[in-house]
């Protein structure tokens, strides 16, 4: 579903400054196939996620989404195809605008707009059964502003708009890390219950090693623009917290002998 | 009592659809856009000249408005090509435009031949009538325009817009093209401004090459002011954005055509429009903590709960207060008298200061 083909992003090229975001970046996911990245801070996720998403247009090389050439469409004009939530549980939503409206921008994603009423009676009963699985009570404020609610349920409304159309790629981009412990796993539960659902290509950015050993089906962890570690299967789930953090802190560029005998 | 209605309406209806366009760019976009101050012109002049060269209303008055709406899409293509804040494209655009409405009207300023225009008709009535038909007819043209820009923005097409305004980033990556929504925006805002140059123009019958100088600020006032009444909150709540916009500007005009009244003369009223601007800003801040003192004498709890929510919801749920409640049905019989209150004492501050 996705596919980066030697992609590269150097930032700033030919001044002092400039930095070398992705270095060669080969990379391709299946749909269905859920995949967690972990990574020091500077490693290039943030990159990598902005890269896909079309934020940043890369350097060199390509990015595929279900076969389609997307490395030079604007971010509005691959969303169709790349669902992201962001890790600012604020983001994802318009805060001065009721559920409703948000839910209708969200549910128009990827087509064109048309010139008829966004919020109809028959979708609001619609987004009412859509919110009611979110069990948060949600489904009577359709009218309130977003920015009543709480981050975490916020965060949850994201979710659920990301699914509203189906998406190619999921692209959660460290979508748990401002919740609290008990809406952090009611949100990953959220996540896995709509990667199921959607049978698309996940990806997610995370700072927890347990999160990354024990969500999805496969792990890569980048270091200075690179994959250097890629795993999945029993090998993945073999791995401990600790095992992960060395493999990313410790090792800079070259790969030490352990993650090579992990690999 | 009796002209001071009729002066407020002759005045202030034409200038609805360029309020409704200024908040489109100042609320929904967060931006400002001073090319409505040349678009006003602009669409009064293309009225005038195409009227008195014989065309009929109709076409005149779409000619003007896509006039107008051409300098908006100019202004966007300044901003995008060349990345110039859109403030600065406007400021740009209002100054050069006051060359190109100068080479339209061909000379400073010219009078319509009063036969010719929309109120053509009125002439030889009674001037009470002709009053009252006159305030029927900008009446229609206002309701008109302001159903269609209120239906367009609960359309698809029109929340992509409100979202670019609250959160760009959010709205892009929900497919939001944020650049074609800007030139709608923009294109809208100065349609408007051109439709209410082009109104204007034929109520008063002339038109000249400073008809829209000061347009932006005194349509900030006048969105400012109607906040103060209708409080719309979030850009959800089209119907209460429209009230704003209607109550807010003949507020304003209710506030001009009293000072005049007062026996204040034409030359003070842009010292009144920027007064005004500042009182209004200054009750949209302080007024929450004004209403918040009442409270506590115990004598205006409900206008301290109203007034905290003036800011957006943001205020009121930090505050605790729930504007969702506020929105019930007992608000307009204690909303009414206490606008009226203010409006009059900020009236009265005018003619005083």
């Amino acid at each position: 579903m996705l596919r980066m083909d030697g992609v590269r992003l150097v930032h700033g090229a030919g001044t002092p400054t400039e930095v070398v975001a992705l270095d060669h970046v080969d990379l391709e996911i299946p749909a269905g196939q859920f995949v967690t990245v972990v990574g020091s801070n500077g490693a290039g996720k943030s990159s990598l996620v902005n890269v896909v998403a079309g934020v940043y247009r890369p350097t060199r090389g390509r990015v595929l989404l279900g076969g389609r050439d997307v490395t030079r469409l604007a971010v509005h004009a691959r969303a169709g195809a790349v669902a992201r939530v962001f890790d600012d549980p604020l983001a994802g939503t318009a805060p001065d605008l009721s559920l409703a409206d948000n839910l209708a921008l969200a549910a128009a994603r990827g087509r064109r707009r048309r010139l008829s009423p966004a919020v109809t009676p028959g979708r609001r009963s619609g987004m009412r059964e859509d919110l009611a699985v979110l069990g948060l009570g949600l489904e009577r404020r359709l009218a309130d502003p977003v920015t009543l609610l709480s981050a975490g349920q916020r965060q949850s409304v994201t979710m659920l708009m990301a699914g509203l159309r189906k998406p190619k790629l999921l692209l959660l981009d460290e979508h748990l890390a401002a919740l609290d412990p008990r809406t952090r796993a009611r949100v990953l539960d959220l996540t896995l219950q709509m990667h199921e659902r959607l049978g698309c290509a996940s990806m997610m950015i995370t700072h927890s090693m347990r999160h990354a050993i024990e969500v999805g089906d496969r792990l890569l962890v980048m270091s200075r623009g690179r994959v250097i570690y890629d795993v999945a299967g029993p090998a993945k789930t073999a791995l401990t917290p600790s095992d992960l953090v060395d493999i990313v802190s410790g090792l800079g560029d070259a790969p030490s002998d352990r993650q090579l005998l992990a690999g | 009592m009796r002209f001071l209605v009729t002066d407020t309406l002759i005045a202030g209806l034409p200038l609805l659809p360029v309020v409704m366009g200024i908040y489109l760019v100042v609320r929904i976009r967060q931006d400002f856009d001073l090319t409505v101050d040349g678009s006003f012109t602009l669409g009064g002049a293309i009225t005038a000249v195409l009227l008195n060269h014989g065309l009929g209303v109709p076409l005149a008055m779409l000619v003007a408005v896509a006039g107008a709406a051409v300098a908006g899409l100019v202004t966007t293509g300044l901003h995008l090509a060349f990345r110039i804040p859109v403030i600065l494209a406007g400021l740009v655009m209002s100054i050069g435009m006051t060359t190109l409405n100068l080479h339209v009207l061909g000379r400073p300023s010219i009078s319509l031949d009063s036969g010719r225009t929309l109120f053509g008709g009125l002439i030889g009535l009674a001037p009470e009538v002709q009053d009252w038909l006159t305030i029927a007819i900008l009446a229609a043209f206002a309701a008109v325009f302001l159903a269609a820009v209120g239906y367009l923005l609960l359309t698809e097409v029109g929340l992509a817009l409100r979202a670019t305004g609250v959160n760009p980033r959010m709205a892009r990556a929900q497919g939001v093209d944020d650049r074609r929504s800007l030139a709608l925006c923009l294109a809208l805002a100065n349609a408007s401004a051109g439709l209410s140059g082009a109104l204007t123009v034929q109520s008063q019958g002339f038109s000249d090459s400073s008809t829209g100088t000061g347009t932006l600020l005194a349509g900030v006032g006048a969105v400012m002011l109607g906040e103060l009444i209708a409080r719309p909150g979030g850009a959800s709540r089209v119907g209460r954005v429209i009230a704003a916009v209607v109550a807010g500007t003949l507020l304003y005009r209710l506030i001009l055509v009293g000072a005049l009244r007062a026996g204040l003369q034409a030359t003070d009223l842009s010292g009144i429009t920027a007064l005004t601007l500042v009182a209004a800003v200054a009750l949209n801040r302080y007024l929450p903590e004004i209403g918040r003192a009442l409270g506590r004498f115990g004598a205006g709890g409900r206008l301290g709960s109203r007034a905290v929510a003036l800011d957006g919801p943001r205020t009121a749920a930090v505050a605790g207060g729930r504007p969702v409640a506020d929105d019930g049905p007992t608000v307009p019989p204690a909303r009414q008298p206490a606008a009226a209150g203010r409006a009059s004492a900020s009236a009265t501050m005018k003619e005083a200061g």
